[in-house]
């Protein structure tokens, strides 16, 4: 090989380890398992986020400082511990009937579920909370005074327009839950990840593995930033940008 | 954490596969260009590589490939340091093929599959597949598996043979040994299987030994070998002949009965057959 040669490593590259047999077919499951381990935490931390980010702008502070306590908690401690702890600790909690009944029900999966969720939920509602306080009191004001209500200013005026600034730093969040998603295999979730290590374990082709591991990831992200980008022009705020721009602001 | 550790170190190599070559050097010349022999071992498998109450990293392993270094060291003519990484079943082979360590020594079972990637020592220990299971538990060896929650370690050959040879059972894997234990111990799995000998350092280092039992007949055989890279006959004579040595002049036995004699935590007699065996590869001066 001209590659290994140049760089003096003993090295015999096997590509197509990556697609035969069993190998490919446990690419496979593991793409599967990321994609499925990632977008049903994304929904979950999705509700959660928009959940927290708007209780911590509503004028009642039990339900503040409630919101805060739950972003605080978990957006500050490192995401391995949440997942050990969730998948270790936490049911040890539940009675002994209901941990034998999670026991049987893939315990691993709704462990990492539960931990992406809570963890990105904490950091997606500081996302949807800049998005809301980034929009003028005299937007508002300006909406009341036309003669809506306020429940249907925020329904109407506000929080679609939040939505909309919070596109690129939500395309953040979705792309570390993504790649978050790959500390699962710490817990025993068979995802991307895990099935590269085990296609190098079971192959000792390491760099094959994961460099398929990588470009899939690679793969995958580029597709979440494509279809966020496609979002954003879809439901563009005319004139918004061109704001930007303008030296009053 | 470590483990975690140790996944970005394997990502980085192969990242700096792409950037950062060195030219081709034998092992022996790098180590004597280096001054530095770093072996790849384990940390949470007791009694051949783990981190004691003194926090430091020591076993079985750890002081044949001591034995090792200090040949290197006659060999060279010169003071060489001795440095130890970690390495796990996932990770020891990139770490050798980057170069960033020079000889695996932990509990590396030699394999034909391995040999295709690295060349492996003589083989320096002999042990076979067991089950760890809570005093009490209906499992006694493979037969009871099916239906079970059974507990092994990503890379392991005891973790492929279950997933042949035991489709029924309910196979999780995970990265290290400390979470598989931690899993059992919690009662998220109803056994974790491991090589014997590591199941027994597993027992002996847990809080209540009395409660775990090793249990069932071997179902594979491991020959554990050091490992290191391929076509390096001259660094693998050094490493053969120090085990070599060792085994003629009983060195060997005395450090076997430092961590698995009698008074140990992990008391496994060497079986008549393991001794000839041993004595067998060795070859003559």
């Amino acid at each position: 090989m001209p590659l290994t040669a140049f760089l003096g490593i003993q090295y015999d590259f096997r590509w197509n380890i990556l697609w035969t047999g069993e190998y490919g077919h446990w690419l496979l499951q593991g793409i599967w398992m990321t994609i499925r381990l990632s977008a049903l935490s994304w929904l979950f931390a999705s509700f959660l986020g928009i959940l927290a980010g708007a209780l911590r702008t509503v004028p009642f502070a039990p339900l503040r400082a409630l919101a805060v306590f739950y972003v605080e908690f978990f957006r500050n401690v490192p995401l391995l511990v949440w997942l050990f702890f969730w998948y270790f600790g936490a049911p040890q909690m539940l009675p002994r009937v209901a941990q034998d009944w999670l026991n049987v029900h893939g315990p691993e999966f709704w462990s990492a579920v539960v931990g992406l969720s809570v963890y990105h939920g904490a950091r997606m509602s500081e996302v949807i909370r800049a998005g809301i306080q980034s929009i003028p009191k005299t937007l508002l004001e300006a909406s009341v005074a036309t003669g809506l209500s306020v429940g249907q200013s925020y329904r109407l005026i506000i929080v679609p327009i939040a939505l909309r600034l919070i596109v690129p730093p939500a395309t953040n969040e979705s792309l570390n839950l993504l790649k978050n998603s790959s500390l699962a295999l710490t817990i025993g979730v068979a995802e991307l990840t895990f099935m590269s290590r085990q296609i190098e374990t079971y192959t000792a082709k390491a760099f094959e593995a994961l460099t398929a591991g990588t470009l899939i990831y690679l793969v995958l992200c580029l597709g979440i930033s494509a279809t966020m980008a496609y979002v954003e022009r879809q439901f563009r705020i005319p004139g918004l940008i061109a704001r930007v721009g303008r030296a009053e602001h | 954490m470590r483990r975690t550790l140790s996944g970005v170190a394997v990502a980085a190599i192969v990242l700096g596969l792409a950037v950062a070559g060195w030219a081709a050097e034998s092992t022996l010349e790098k180590i004597n260009r280096t001054g530095v022999f770093t072996i790849g071992t384990r940390t949470a498998s007791p009694p051949f590589g783990y981190i004691n109450k003194q926090n430091e990293l020591v076993g079985f392993s750890i002081d044949l490939a001591e034995l090792v270094h200090r040949s290197l060291e006659k060999k060279l003519g010169k003071a060489i340091k001795l440095e130890k990484k970690e390495s796990t079943p996932a990770t020891r082979i990139p770490l050798l093929s980057s170069g960033t360590v020079d000889l695996i020594a932990g509990t590396m079972t030699d394999t034909r599959p391995r040999r295709d990637s690295v060349d492996f020592s003589m083989t320096f220990f002999v042990t076979g597949a067991q089950f760890l299971v809570k005093e009490g538990s209906p499992i006694r060896g493979i037969q009871d598996l099916a239906g079970k929650r059974v507990g092994a370690q990503q890379g392991s050959t005891n973790e492929r043979a279950i997933r042949e040879r035991v489709p029924q059972a309910q196979l999780v894997v995970f990265p290290d040994q400390a979470a598989g234990f931690t899993a059992l111990v919690q009662g998220r799995v109803d056994t974790y299987t491991n090589d014997g000998i590591q199941l027994w350092g597993l027992k002996f280092k847990a809080p209540n030994p009395n409660e775990w039992k090793v249990v069932g007949d071997f179902y594979t055989y491991e020959p554990y070998g050091m490992a290191m890279r391929k076509n390096d006959s001259d660094f693998r004579a050094v490493v053969n002949n120090a085990l070599m040595e060792a085994i003629e002049d009983g060195e060997y036995f005395k450090i076997y009965d430092k961590w698995f004699g009698p008074k140990t935590d992990t008391p496994y007699p060497l079986s008549d057959s393991a001794k000839s065996f041993l004595l067998m590869q060795v070859v003559p001066k």
